[in-house]
């Protein structure tokens, strides 16, 4: 069964489609790297999957469970308990900034979760040395690069044990010299066999690191294949037009 | 020197009333304001605009003219009137606390709108409650934005009390005026003055410190 389904998702904001007629599955351990000119789409896709945006139509249902059907959606609950399933990375990091390192670590699951004490702590500490940051714990996020500030966000994420992690653009507001140090991070996670969804410009990760990559334009997933089949055989124009152009 | 001693029991006992209402309306205004601030974003439109009228009225008008509507107004209503007649005190700690919650709503809105959307996102995303976002994230940040205003307005309160002089809440303005036209001196306003300095130096000092704790960069 597909970790993640989605079957004709359509999102309008106003008048403006913005995705139009999206389908696509996700397996275990998948890699899936959306690539596409901004606009596309891409963004409001992941954001539709966790639930910060709410679909016009379609439906997703991520490891067997509803998120929504043909555009209705589940309860509050079961929605909440979904998302939960999932974490997400954002563009610009997000981290709470009134809070330290370790504390934006242990906030959500102590919460949500009712965590606490030497578990929650040994968790996190753990998480931050994944991402080479364990001697940052007592720091606050204004304090850090955006790399590190990035690796700390995916930190929080992992706290959650999410089963999916979304990433909508990581690398995009970083300094071009910090975005190796959070890929770097992403490929350990791949190789764990994280099942992730990467919004990217990175070309060169979806081709190394994606199992699978989606070409998305005016709305819609235009081809999807393994990264060799996309980066040296697309089929569509529109698909080679971009690529020469990202590699530009 | 011997007239200066002399008077200040009578202003201490003025500073006490002053210190009394300001100690009574910030703490109440404040959470008042706060609470207009989450109404002026309530997507019910009805509450939406009561909370935008209440801020327009209330910034609108006179401080002094609210004072007195509080004072003489009341009692004048129809059917309910005779029973809210308020001390002095009472329609003093009373009026202020509606204006000035007024204008920490206004404050309030401006730290909210300061706070980046992505806070509220991801608090989501991580499955934090609404509640639980209002009060461990937003709030938090809102009150470091915010305090440099707030210590502004708490200021202005201790200055504004001097209005309450106008209905014969024995403040101390009401004693020093009382000093002066009995005594045909002027030592008393610089008494006065010195003790509202005094006062303001300490509300600075607090805000300062609060400023500080809220810090967190």
């Amino acid at each position: 069964m597909a970790m993640i389904e989605v079957k004709n998702l359509r999102k309008r904001f106003g008048d403006m489609e913005v995705l139009r007629d999206v389908s696509f599955a996700v397996e275990k351990g998948d890699v899936v790297a959306v690539i596409g000119s901004s606009g596309s789409g891409k963004s409001t896709l992941l954001r539709c999957l966790i639930g910060l945006e709410q679909v016009s139509g379609g439906s997703i249902r991520i490891d067997g469970s509803d998120l929504c059907r043909d555009g209705v959606y589940v309860s509050a609950a079961e929605r909440k308990a979904i998302i939960l399933r999932m974490g997400m990375v954002f563009q610009h990091f997000n981290l709470y900034p009134h809070l330290s390192v370790l504390k934006n670590l242990e906030i959500a699951p102590h919460l949500v979760k009712g965590r606490k004490g030497p578990e929650l702590r040994a968790q996190a500490m753990e998480l931050l040395k994944k991402v080479g940051l364990a001697d940052r714990a007592g720091e606050m996020p204004g304090r850090l690069s955006g790399g590190q500030k990035q690796r700390v966000a995916i930190a929080r994420a992992l706290m959650m044990n999410p089963e999916i992690l979304l990433f909508d653009e990581p690398t995009s507001a970083l300094d071009p010299e910090l975005t190796g140090e959070v890929l770097e991070v992403m490929r350990d996670l791949a190789r764990e066999r994280m099942t992730m969804i990467v919004v990217t410009h990175e070309m060169g990760f979806a081709r190394d690191v994606a199992s699978r990559v989606a070409f998305m334009d005016d709305g819609r997933i235009l081809e999807e294949g393994a990264p060799e089949e996309i980066f040296t055989r697309p089929k569509e124009e529109r698909t080679r037009a971009f690529l020469s152009r990202a590699k530009a | 020197m011997d007239y200066i001693v002399r008077i200040i029991p009578a202003l201490l006992r003025g500073a006490g009333v002053t210190l009394a209402l300001f100690a009574l309306v910030l703490p109440l205004s404040l959470p008042l304001g706060f609470l207009v601030t989450l109404c002026t974003t309530c997507r019910f439109k009805p509450v939406k605009w009561l909370a935008e009228a209440y801020i327009f009225v209330l910034r609108g008008t006179p401080l002094m003219l609210q004072l007195f509507f509080f004072y003489y107004g009341l009692p004048f209503l129809p059917g309910i009137g005779p029973y809210l007649r308020l001390s002095s005190f009472a329609a003093s700690a009373l009026s202020f606390t509606l204006n000035y919650a007024a204008y920490f709503a206004e404050i309030f809105r401006g730290g909210l709108l300061s706070i980046d959307r992505g806070q509220y996102e991801v608090s989501h995303v991580l499955g934090l409650t609404p509640f639980q976002t209002m009060t461990r994230i937003i709030i938090p940040q809102m009150i470091r934005v915010t305090l440099p205003s707030v210590g502004n307005e708490a200021i202005t309160l201790v200055k504004d009390t001097a209005l309450v002089a106008s209905i014969a809440l024995p403040e101390l303005l009401h004693y020093t005026q009382g000093l002066v036209t009995r005594d045909f001196t002027t030592t008393p306003f610089l008494v006065a003055a010195f003790i509202y300095l005094l006062i303001t130096f300490v509300v600075t000092l607090l805000f300062k410190f609060a400023e500080r704790k809220a810090n967190y960069e």
